[in-house]
């Protein structure tokens, strides 16, 4: 079942992000992100890493895409005024593509897979924990400066003059 | 409760970059507090920064040493482009003070941003690990995306840096999915391992996913060294950048990528080295042949000097190609002299340069050799070392980037090389029959020489004359330090 679901979840990925790269909108481009981000999720689950899995939930298909769709609300692009439920014609894909992701997380959950199909076990949090800060510890401390450069370059380009 | 074992940390391979960390987070600091007239004392103290981590590199030379589960290392080979790195940094910092001040930039975010650029080049210098290296990049571009558009009040700073960061990130991808491809089909991002485990199941050599990791990598690299076709950021980017950062691009990132392609193309892929090697033929001979046919009628300097440095990629490249010990040693001398002397040609453009970028067109150096003879002779010196003439550096690399071809059997390669270099002292020798042979337009009373930019003058003129005519020392470094 792992292969079928694999090969499913991975057409919805990229048909997701076809969709996203085509859409002439930008909110449901956006929408079509998070749907491939979901099926994504759950091949990173089958593949035996769930932490990985949640944190594209969570880190990718959460935080990032509301933040765009912040961005997307300030600049004005989505057309506000003109506002509207849309018509199911209009967003009947990435309904199919969510309904599959979901029917296909749902027959894990129920079939009580282990969530293994790579040889070797499961990576959980302690194990990833452990690799991190153990084995990328030069990598984390690297990125965490990154992060604080990267935050002083933007502060430096957007301050008012 | 359950404890975890910390792994023991060895700092000392990574102290170069441990230093200059604490220096850039602290120069953040005190920018707070240092008023905008006094931010040159900034710039000094990062430059004590580069002293004390030049310090700390000396004494590894000839002790290789690897810490952090062999995801770094101290090797010769990083350690000489550990001090390529320091000097070109140095350098633009010395050249960076005249200029901001006149464009009327806050300085206070420049010399931190340096600094962490430079960790960046060092790491992606000796990182062993896919990962390491991959994270090297990444500081280092993003530092210099904001470097690049430094100058907020010029459009063409602006438009170089969003040209830089888009093109940059869309390289970034190639590279990582490389890289991403490579693991999938070795299990291991070492690059010590991913040799070992090629060699123990030699079939993974024909595996179609391997070899478009690898083919991706060095589309990623490439763009980083601005090899032809992957280089059309590059004029655009070092003519927009405020002029000392486009000194600094054009040399030490250059060096890095260089460090960072040689060691993954060397180490992990020596079972594919018939294949990289076409690869780069190819790559050398479009990235010499596009960089000097159109540096040939550029009127902007700045632009020149970029198409210029494509062409140089590409000379490297051509060691890079031969893959022996003479083409490898060629490289790591070339990319030392390179420094030399392009930064010292931008410290003249900084000084002929007016506000506003104004002032770098060639035309606009008419005369300069009769109204400033010490500093034209000084650029003549660059422009010839430029152009490879002895006795100057650019002379003994080009030399030994050459030779190195030749004995690997790529003489096709070399003439192609030559000829190239011979095309080159056009666009050099037109530099200098304005300054020498066209009657002065203008006063050049403008200009004004502080010790910082003289030093760093200084320093290229000794660093492109000296190896230029006793270069046994430093070829003697360079041979220590490779790879092979």
């Amino acid at each position: 079942m792992e292969s079928a679901l694999f090969y499913i979840l991975s057409a919805v990925t990229v048909t997701g992000t076809a969709f996203a790269i085509t859409e002439k909108h930008a909110v449901h481009a956006i929408v079509y992100l998070v749907t491939s981000f979901f099926a994504l999720a759950v091949i990173f689950f089958l593949l035996g890493a769930p932490v990985v899995a949640i944190f594209e939930v969570i880190i990718y298909a959460g935080a990032i895409m509301v933040l765009f769709l912040f961005v997307i609300m300030m600049l004005d692009l989505g057309h506000p005024e003109r506002a509207r439920l849309p018509g199911i014609r209009e967003w009947w894909p990435a309904l199919a593509l969510g309904t599959v992701t979901l029917a296909s997380a749902l027959a894990l959950v129920v079939s009580r897979a282990p969530a293994i199909s790579a040889p070797g076990k499961a990576i959980g949090v302690k194990e990833f924990a452990l690799a991190l800060f153990g084995k990328y510890g030069v990598a984390v401390e690297v990125i965490s400066m990154q992060l604080l450069f990267a935050l002083v370059g933007a502060l430096y380009l957007a301050r008012k003059r | 409760m359950e404890t975890i074992a910390i792994p023991a940390i060895n700092f000392a391979p990574i102290m170069p970059e441990v230093i200059l960390s604490i220096f850039a987070m602290v120069l953040l600091l005190v920018n707070v507090f240092v008023p905008s007239e006094h931010k040159a004392y900034l710039g000094y103290l990062s430059l004590v920064g580069l002293i004390v981590a030049g310090f700390t590199l000396i004494g590894g030379w000839g002790v290789p040493l690897s810490a952090f589960n062999d995801s770094v290392v101290r090797d010769n080979f990083s350690i000489f482009f550990k001090g390529i790195f320091l000097l070109t940094v140095g350098m633009s910092i010395l050249i960076s003070d005249q200029y901001f001040k006149r464009e009327e930039c806050n300085l206070g975010e420049l010399y931190p941003l340096l600094l962490f650029a430079t960790v960046g080049m060092m790491l992606m210098a000796s990182g062993t690990d896919l990962m390491t290296i991959f994270l090297g990049l990444e500081v280092l571009s993003v530092s210099l995306y904001i470097l690049a558009g430094f100058n907020r009040a010029n459009v063409k700073s602006n438009e170089a840096g969003l040209k830089y960061f888009l093109l940059g990130a869309f390289s970034t991808g190639f590279l990582l999915y490389g890289m991403a491809l490579t693991y999938g089909a070795t299990g291991t991002t070492r690059v010590v391992k991913i040799a070992e485990y090629v060699s123990q199941n030699g079939v993974v050599a024909q595996n179609p996913m391997f070899v478009i990791g690898m083919l991706l990598m060095a589309v990623g690299f490439s763009f980083k060294i601005a090899a032809a076709p992957f280089h059309m950021w590059t004029p655009d980017v070092y003519e927009g950048a405020p002029t000392p950062m486009t000194a600094f691009m054009s040399a030490g990132p250059k060096a890095a990528g260089f460090a960072a392609f040689m060691r993954v193309a060397i180490i992990a892929f020596p079972s594919l080295k018939a294949d990289w090697s076409d690869l780069l033929w190819i790559l050398a001979v479009l990235t010499m042949t596009i960089g000097n046919l159109i540096a040939l009628n550029q009127d902007n300097i700045k632009r020149m000097l970029a198409y210029s440095s494509i062409a140089h990629a590409g000379y490297a490249l051509v060691g890079f190609t031969a893959g022996n010990a003479e083409g490898t040693a060629g490289i790591l001398f070339y990319m030392l002299s390179y420094a030399f002397m392009n930064i010292g040609a931008f410290a003249i453009i900084v000084l002929v340069g007016k506000k506003g970028e104004a002032n770098n067109n060639v035309m606009d150096y008419a005369g300069f050799g009769t109204k400033h003879p010490v500093l034209a002779l000084a650029m003549a010196v660059f422009l010839f070392s430029l152009a490879g003439m002895p006795p100057t550096a650019g002379f003994i690399g080009k030399f030994y980037l050459f030779s190195g071809a030749i004995k690997a059997g790529y003489v096709w390669l070399a003439i192609i090389g030559v000829l190239n270099s011979a095309a080159s002292v056009y666009y050099y020798l037109r530099v200098m029959v304005y300054m020498y042979m066209k009657d002065p337009v203008e006063e050049f009373d403008w200009m004004k020489l502080t010790p910082a930019v003289a030093i760093c003058i200084i320093i290229a003129v000794v660093g492109v004359l000296l190896p230029g005519v006793v270069p046994a020392f430093l070829l003697n470094l360079a041979q220590q330090a490779v790879l092979l």
